[in-house]
């Protein structure tokens, strides 16, 4: 008899023998196979202590901060480099052990990190050990050596030149703002003048370039500054997470959430619940299609009742009065708001939104005098403006007419994320010479003549931009594990630089822009802070065209179709997913298990939409259905997420690959099937049926509700200085039989305080702990039977009416009671009560028996059900942090405030023979924290933040009635609402 | 040679009657056998109190204070930890323990007390080479005089034993 | 064959039936013993194997593959394995109070039964044993719940229920053992004694010590008999005690109350004395043993059964109102998590076994019908089950923060453990049904005597 239970875990072994043998990467191109390779590469690894890393780069990089007299085994270096998600780059520190990097942080120097790190660059890490990216360069699938592909390549243009100045050779690249890519760029157009570069990525940012031409006649950047924005309208802008500088952005607005008279306040309008307005103070849930006519209105509104003298121009265009009802109501408030804070209001427009919108966006915030204030501009970071579907759709015309001879590719696998009606994968077919430069064997490798395997961003030299256009020149922590090419050598081969590398590649066209005599210096100096001075774009300071923008008002018109909720088409959103990006991140374990910050879904992604919607469709959750668009379909499980807009159905992009990426093969569904150029973001028209077949999704947070228990705690800022003793029973000492023990003799008292003002759900945290703890990925099937293994969880609470629901989240991980009553069930004292408080886990001690799981009121301890750690991917074993034990099968573990920093910190504060500074330790999840929502410190310092938060009227302990005494303390979110909309 | 007498009575009462008597007459080395315990048997044979409450009771204290010693000197002297914040030696945790310990050691020493004290295991006895004894264990009512060195007393028993009323009298030759 | 021991008004229905004398006490209960072996011994034995073989792979398994192999989780740590573990404990008690606490009050009835249930009760502790190693995630490390000296100096940890656990079941086993063999012995001499082959004799003989059954054994024999029996009562109520601290000890809703003791308790003798009818009333019949194990026993015991059930009912509406008296809201919810969460039905299954189904116990007929107790003893093997997983998993999958609130689904390997345990229990139970006297001849034997001397008394 065999149960599906069974099959799980068989399943879980098959994923785990593909990721040991990912087809094709059986052998490298000298003949040597994966596992031998591997060895030697552990070997060495292991030698590297006492020998140094054999594998690190030649050339000289440079550690941050300080440069060692020698490498110390033991301690781990950090080099700042950067890593580029789109265009945009983020400053980060590698931490690297002995030659191996094992971690990513943000870069306190770095304008759009301030130190923090995003899901992304944290996960990065992952990547550059996994060891199902590409290793070799093949052609028509056959491996071949890097020269012959030089030599060939070099026959193919030399006849192409001759033939017709190159015009059949094109160039698809990521949008970049790479200065050296520039320059190759512009060498290559100088050898080959018929040559053409295309841009593409699939989540572009064509619409806010589009906007700010209409608004300004030429496409600009805008730059938010929300530290200086008492009221934010966010129209469809996620900009709390995934888009540019979320985490800039997270940061400053964070800041303004202290409560009080600067507290900023921030209305949201968006169809799917985002991360954004989950923090919002008023939420609208309109449909994306809805959005260009709730900014006429709001311009309406502002032009009618508040007069703003700049906006009269457009008056004439504007036809509709304000109607009656909620959402007029909504507008009114809003529009009073802004108009009450000018020059210290924003109004954010999503790149969803099409370019009206965001030039209405830029018309209301010139005439509220932001520009300079809250919003600034300056050229675009990319070097294409377009590298949307459109840019795409040239591209494929042009392919279709047989005038592409060669197309190089090192935009992010472009036959999976292209436009289904493109049918770009057979056009790629038709090309006679493709030459991709992808990450793995996935869906563009496959259809490409040439396919030569991507360096990691810690494997190359290269330099980027941030959004402000900052510079960071990258750099290499470790020579490529799987024979990776750097982007800058494939380019710079079609210069006929095939003999240098992409260090020199790099020196030189910087060689070229500071001919300084004091280069090295300076290069040494970029090379340590991770970012090139003075680099930021000069402001730019644009006026509105009022006239442009009046016709394209009225071009507009009123766009809502009139049929009342329910009987209304169905629209469809493409969204971004927050955990695989465009997809490019599907094969990353530690994003696809991480659970989505809304829906806490992991491993796939679903059909979201509201549950009256479901209802009306008469569709349960995890129903399978097929959706379809124009013509095409494609099977989604559904999922209902409360306060998404009515009729409308989101669908995350980047799951359902069907590459040769073990890990993301076979997650979720392809929504990029039913993307269609014109309509890339939202279409109208979708139809449901439903397959009468049942999908099991992992979900690691099922219940919705609170149960009406005080867990996590909101008020509003009038109701909270109304009673600020309100949260007395909550805190405070409970009674108890026991003598307490007596802390106060040991050096410290190790606590930490979590901020729900400031928590955005965002994750960063999740992952981080992920990383510097060593934690196992469970695999689907294992999620699907709640044996998750993250130590630090971030739950998420609707309350209200599930339609309009109010949302917060919760990062919970071991509270550290100080009567824990998971240790007084242990049999085998195999976790224990440190003298400074600790909550200490004795992974050798554990025999088992899972009694303390089931007595922690938390559920914060995690167990090692199988041995989750053992199939590990050999190239993943040089990623473990050398200071955190790899957990074996049976044993428990759960969160140590991450003791090993504690001990790290202690040792370097008694070699330096001085006391701990507040502020120098920092716990993983605090230190990639980018809105600083969770604080570390000690409680004997009656000073240190910690502590001070610790005595916070707004703090209030979890389960308090139980007696456990955690030494994490909680801060109740207070928000900010609209009295006018009470 | 010495010899044993055995003799083989119809009911009960009367292997108590006949043990009764032949001991007032002066016979000590004297033994019953009954398929089940005989009320009075004791009495008849004039044995003393057992010893076996005092040897559990002694156990059961000594294992009740041993067992709250060990959790006592492991938990709160040898290594005193902080466990959940409790005290190192909290008494009323330690009582289930003490408890057992004291009921296993009492149950043991009142098991292989009484083996001792029966001198049990005996793999071979004189009595078992009288095939007719082994009613004995099942519905037979046997008396036996140990070891009788003179022939004249061992005649004097065997017709004793007949006149209270014995179904048949054997003689079984002891082994040396 | 007229019944020796006149019925009187107290107890009419006669405990012994048609046994003149020793000798037909020897035969009836020997039979079974000295006859072939029959046709339906060996087939319900090889099913039995069958089912160990079952408990073998899966035990295999668990090792192998580790604790995944179960349907545990997190927030549901525990739960077939310690659900099969209380049950099996609870199973063992009927063996233990039988032969002990009615030896106490010399209830005349017992004697017929004890041996069989005392072998219940040690095959059941078998049983249970297996689990709490198992359910370890590395059960090779058992033995570091026991204070050995070691070099780390590391010691169990004696504020935890599990030592205590250890402590409690190991001195249950042994002590069962114990008096089980000590009440063996002098049938063992008998059989030695009645034996026809030499094989025969040598290993009876070899079990039965040398005992003679003379006057000085029985003399402190009787003592220490009586002793054991005395120490096994408070240990029998102390064991399903500390296994009820498990629960009560720690802090989850559904768990951490006061009644549990007591209500474990009166669950255990509840569900062992279903067990000892469920198997008493087929092997009677089949073995011939009509005469010694008679409607008079069942009657008696079916009232034990509806006392206890009555103590376990009392116990669930207690642990309701006191869910919703605390006023405290986690408690209350999971009362009504119980009744209406999603597994209520198994909540709604145990009340039906084990309150409503006994209450058919109020008459006599019912409770001398054969038919309706081995029915009603089934249901409530089942309920008692139920119990156990209501306890468990129904406390654990909904406890304080809903977040990480989940379900559980048993795997094949926790199904095929549970099976398998039972195939182990019934196989060890067949082998004691053929190589021993279920039934205590002596004591029978000195109950008959008892019987006829009371008789002849009446007569006189």
């Amino acid at each position: 008899m065999k149960s599906p239970s069974d099959r799980v875990d068989e399943a879980g072994v098959d994923r785990a023998v593909e990721r040991e043998f990912p087809m094709g990467a059986a052998e490298t191109a000298d003949g040597m196979d994966r596992r031998t390779f591997v060895q030697l590469l552990g070997t060495s690894l292991a030698l590297s202590g006492l020998a140094g890393c054999p594998r690190a780069p030649p050339e000289k990089i440079l550690p941050y901060t300080r440069q060692p007299p020698d490498l110390t085994p033991g301690n781990p270096l950090h080099y700042a480099t950067a890593f580029a998600t789109g265009a945009y780059a983020t400053g980060v520190l590698a931490t690297s052990w002995e030659g191996r990097p094992t971690k990513i942080e943000g870069n306190p120097l770095h304008p759009s990190s301030r130190g923090a790190a995003g899901l992304f660059e944290q996960a990065s890490i992952l990547q550059l050990y996994d060891p199902q990216r590409a290793r070799l360069v093949k052609y028509k699938g056959v491996a071949r050596a890097w020269k012959s592909f030089l030599a060939e390549t070099r026959q193919r243009l030399d006849y192409l030149l001759e033939a017709n100045r190159a015009a059949g050779l094109r160039f698809l690249l990521d949008p970049s703002g790479s200065p050296t890519v520039e320059d190759l760029r512009r060498r290559i157009a100088a050898a080959f003048p018929n040559a053409r570069f295309h841009a593409y990525e699939a989540l572009d940012r064509d619409n806010a370039y589009q906007g700010a031409r209409l608004a300004f006649g030429r496409p600009l950047e805008t730059l938010n500054e929300f530290e200086n924005a008492d009221v934010i309208l966010s129209l469809d802008a996620d900009f709390l997470q995934c888009v540019g500088p979320h985490l800039r952005h997270s940061r400053q607005f964070a800041a303004r959430r202290a409560p009080g008279p600067a507290m900023n306040r921030l209305y949201a309008v968006e169809s799917m619940l985002s991360v954004t307005g989950t923090m919002a103070d008023h939420r609208l849930r309109l449909r994306s299609s809805e959005i260009q006519s709730f900014a006429l209105e709001l311009l309406s509104e502002l032009v009618g009742k508040h007069r703003l003298g700049a906006l009269a121009a457009i008056a004439s265009a504007l036809g509709q009065p304000l109607d009656a009802g909620p959402r007029a109501a909504w507008v009114r408030a809003v529009a009073a708001d802004l108009a009450r804070h000018p020059g210290r209001s924003s109004l954010v427009v999503g790149p969803r939104q099409p370019a009206l919108v965001h030039a209405i966006g830029h018309a209301i915030n010139s005439a509220l005098g932001n520009f300079e204030q809250t919003v600034r501009f300056t050229r675009p970071v990319p070097l294409e403006a377009e590298a949307g579907s459109a840019a795409l759709a040239a591209l494929a015309a042009e392919i279709r007419d047989g005038r592409v001879d060669t197309l190089v590719i090192t935009s992010r696998n472009p036959a999976y994320t292209a436009p289904a009606n493109l049918e770009f994968p057979s056009l790629l077919s038709s090309i006679p010479n493709v030459i991709y430069h992808g990450w793995y064997e996935d869906e563009t490798w496959a259809r490409s003549a040439w396919t030569i395997p991507a360096a990691h961003p810690l494997e190359t030299w290269s330099d980027a931009r941030a959004h402000d256009g900052t510079i960071s020149i990258a750099q290499p922590l470790i020579a490529p594990l799987f024979n990776g090419i750097p982007e800058l050598e494939l380019l710079a081969s079609f210069v006929g630089e095939v003999d240098k590398n992409a260090y020199q590649i790099l020196r030189e066209s910087w060689q070229k822009k500071t001919p300084a005599a004091d280069f090295e210096q300076r290069w040494e100096r970029w090379l340590a802070d991770g970012l090139v001075p003075g680099t930021a774009f000069s402001p730019e300071r644009p006026s509105v065209r009022w006239d442009a923008l009046n016709a394209a008002i009225r071009g507009a018109g009123k766009q809502d179709d009139a049929a009342p909720p329910g009987q209304r088409p169905l629209e469809v959103n493409f969204v971004g997913d927050y955990k695989v990006y465009d997809g490019r991140f599907a094969n990353n374990a530690w994003l696809q298990e991480l659970p989505d910050p809304i829906t806490k879904l992991a491993w796939d992604n679903a059909a979201l939409l509201s549950p009256a919607t479901a209802q009306r469709l008469g569709l349960g959750q995890g129903e399978v259905v097929t959706l379809e668009l124009r013509g095409r379909r494609v099977d989604a499980p559904v999922f209902m997420v409360p306060g998404h807009a009515d009729d409308a159905v989101t669908l995350p992009l980047g799951y359902g690959r069907s590459g040769m990426e073990g890990v993301a093969r076979g997650m979720g569904f392809n929504a990029y099937l039913l993307r269609h150029a014109s309509a890339p973001w939202f279409d109208s028209g979708l139809t449901i049926t439903s397959r009468g077949k049942h999908h099991p999704l992992a979900v690691t947070h099922d219940h919705w509700s609170m149960e009406g228990r005080p867990l996590a705690l909101q008020s509003t800022l009038a109701e909270f200085q109304k009673n600020p003793g309100a949260l007395d029973e909550l805190r405070g000492p409970t009674e108890t039989f026991h003598r307490p023990v007596d802390y106060d003799q040991a050096p410290h008292r190790w606590a930490m305080a979590i901020d729900l003002s400031r928590c955005t759900g965002c994750s960063a945290c999740v992952v981080a702990c992920q990383s510097e703890n060593n934690i196992p990925v469970v695999g689907r099937e294992q999620v699907r039977r709640s044996r998750e293994m993250h130590w630090l969880r971030i739950d998420r609470y609707f309350s209200g009416p599930i339609e309009e629901p109010s949302v917060i989240t919760q990062p919970v991980a071991c509270v550290h009671c100080e009567l824990a009553p998971c240790e007084y069930v242990c049999p085998v004292n195999a976790t224990v009560h440190s003298d400074e408080g600790l909550n200490e886990m004795v992974y050798n001690r554990c025999v088992g028996t899972r009694y303390c799981s089931n007595n922690c009121p938390y559920k914060v301890r995690r167990f090692n059900y199988l041995h989750y750690t053992q199939d590990k991917p050999a190239p993943e074993k040089l990623m473990m942090n050398p200071d955190v034990t790899v957990r074996a099968r049976g044993v428990m573990e759960k969160c140590t405030y991450c003791v090993q920093r504690i001990e790290r910190v202690r040792i370097q504060s008694r070699i330096e023979n001085r006391p701990i500074r507040d502020g120098e330790l920092q716990t993983a999840c605090q230190q990639a924290c980018p809105a600083e929502a969770i604080t570390f410190g000690s409680l004997h310092d009656q000073s240190s933040r910690v502590s001070r938060l610790h005595r916070d009227p707004r703090r209030y302990d979890l389960l308090h009635d139980l007696g456990t005494r955690p030494r994490t303390a909680y801060l109740v979110r207070i928000k900010n609402p609209n009295p006018e909309l009470a | 040679m010495a010899d044993w007498i055995l003799g083989e009575f119809g009911t009960s009462s009367a292997l108590l009657k006949a043990a009764e008597q032949l001991r007032r007459e002066g016979h000590t080395r004297l033994d019953t056998y009954s398929p089940y315990p005989l009320d009075g048997s004791s009495e008849a044979l004039g044995l003393p109190r057992s010893k076996i409450p005092l040897i559990g009771l002694a156990a059961g204290l000594s294992g009740a204070t041993l067992g709250y010693v060990i959790q006592w000197l492991t938990n709160a002297v040898d290594w005193p930890l902080n466990v959940g914040g409790r005290p190192p030696h909290s008494a009323p945790t330690f009582i289930p323990i003490t408890f057992e310990s004291g009921v296993l050691l009492s149950a043991l020493s009142i098991f292989f007390g009484l083996w001792l004290i029966l001198r049990l295991p005996q793999p071979y006895h004189p009595v078992f080479d009288l095939e007719e004894f082994r009613t004995a264990s099942s519905a037979g009512f046997w008396l036996s005089v140990e070891s009788v060195q003179a022939a004249a007393e061992k005649e004097q028993l065997v017709r004793r034993l007949r006149s209270l009323g014995a179904v048949q009298v054997s003689i079984v030759p002891e082994r040396r | 064959m007229e019944p020796v021991g006149q019925p009187d008004a107290l107890d009419p229905a006669p405990l012994l039936v048609g046994v003149k004398d020793d000798q037909t006490v020897t035969q009836i209960i020997f039979r079974p013993v000295w006859e072939r072996t029959r046709r339906g011994w060996w087939i319900l034995f090889l099913i039995g194997l069958g089912g160990v073989g079952l408990l073998i792979t899966a035990i295999s398994v668990t090792l192998a593959r580790g604790i995944g192999a179960w349907g545990n989780n997190i927030p549901v740590g525990w739960a077939f394995g310690i659900v099969n573990f209380v049950w099996w404990i609870g199973i063992g008690h009927a063996g233990t109070l039988i032969s002990a606490i009615l030896l106490l009050f010399q209830q005349k009835w017992r004697t017929s039964i004890n041996r069989f249930a005392e072998a219940m009760t040690l095959f059941a502790v078998m049983c249970a044993g297996m689990f709490p190693v198992l359910h370890l995630g590395r059960p090779w490390f058992a033995y570091w719940l026991v204070p050995y000296p070691n070099l780390m100096r590391i010691w169990p940890q004696f504020r935890s229920a599990l030592t205590w656990d250890v402590a409690a079941v190991s001195t249950y086993f042994t002590v069962s053992l114990l008096f089980w063999y000590v009440g063996l012995v002098p049938d063992l001499a008998s059989l030695r004694d009645a034996s026809k082959s030499r094989l025969q004799r040598i290993v009876y003989g070899i079990f039965a010590l040398g005992w003679r059954g003379s006057g000085r054994q029985w003399h402190h024999y009787r003592i220490a008999y009586l002793l054991l029996g005395g120490l096994a009562t408070p240990l029998v109520v102390s064991v399903h005690t500390i296994v009820s601290f498990d629960f009560a000890e720690g802090l989850i809703p559904g768990w951490h109350s006061t009644i549990f003791p007591p209500y474990f308790v009166a669950g255990a003798v509840f569900s062992g004395f279903a067990l000892v009818l469920t198997l008493m009333i087929p092997a009677r019949r089949f073995m011939g043993l009509e005469q010694v194990i008679t409607l008079k026993h069942i009657d008696n015991m079916n009232k034990v059964l509806l006392a206890t059930s009555m103590m376990v009912g009392y116990g669930y509406l207690i642990e309701q109102f006191m869910g919703w008296y605390s006023g405290n809201i986690y408690e209350m919810y999971s009362v009504l998590n119980r009744m209406f969460g999603p597994y209520a039905l198994i909540f709604w299954l145990l009340i039906l076994c084990n309150v409503l189904a006994p209450q058919l116990m109020w008459s006599r007929r019912m409770r001398t019908n054969l038919a309706v107790t081995f029915g009603v003893s089934l249901l409530v093997n089942v309920g008692m089950w139920c119990e156990r997983f209501v306890i468990v998993v129904v406390s654990l999958h909904r406890d304080f923060l809903p977040s990480s609130w989940a379900m559980y689904r048993p795997t094949w390997v926790d199904l095929s453990l549970f099976t398998g345990t039972l195939a182990f229990f019934g196989t060890l139970f067949l082998l004691f049904l053929r190589f021993l006297p279920a039934v205590s001849a002596s004591e029978v034997k000195e109950l008959r005597q008892e019987l006829s001397e009371h008789a002849e008394e009446k007569a006189a």
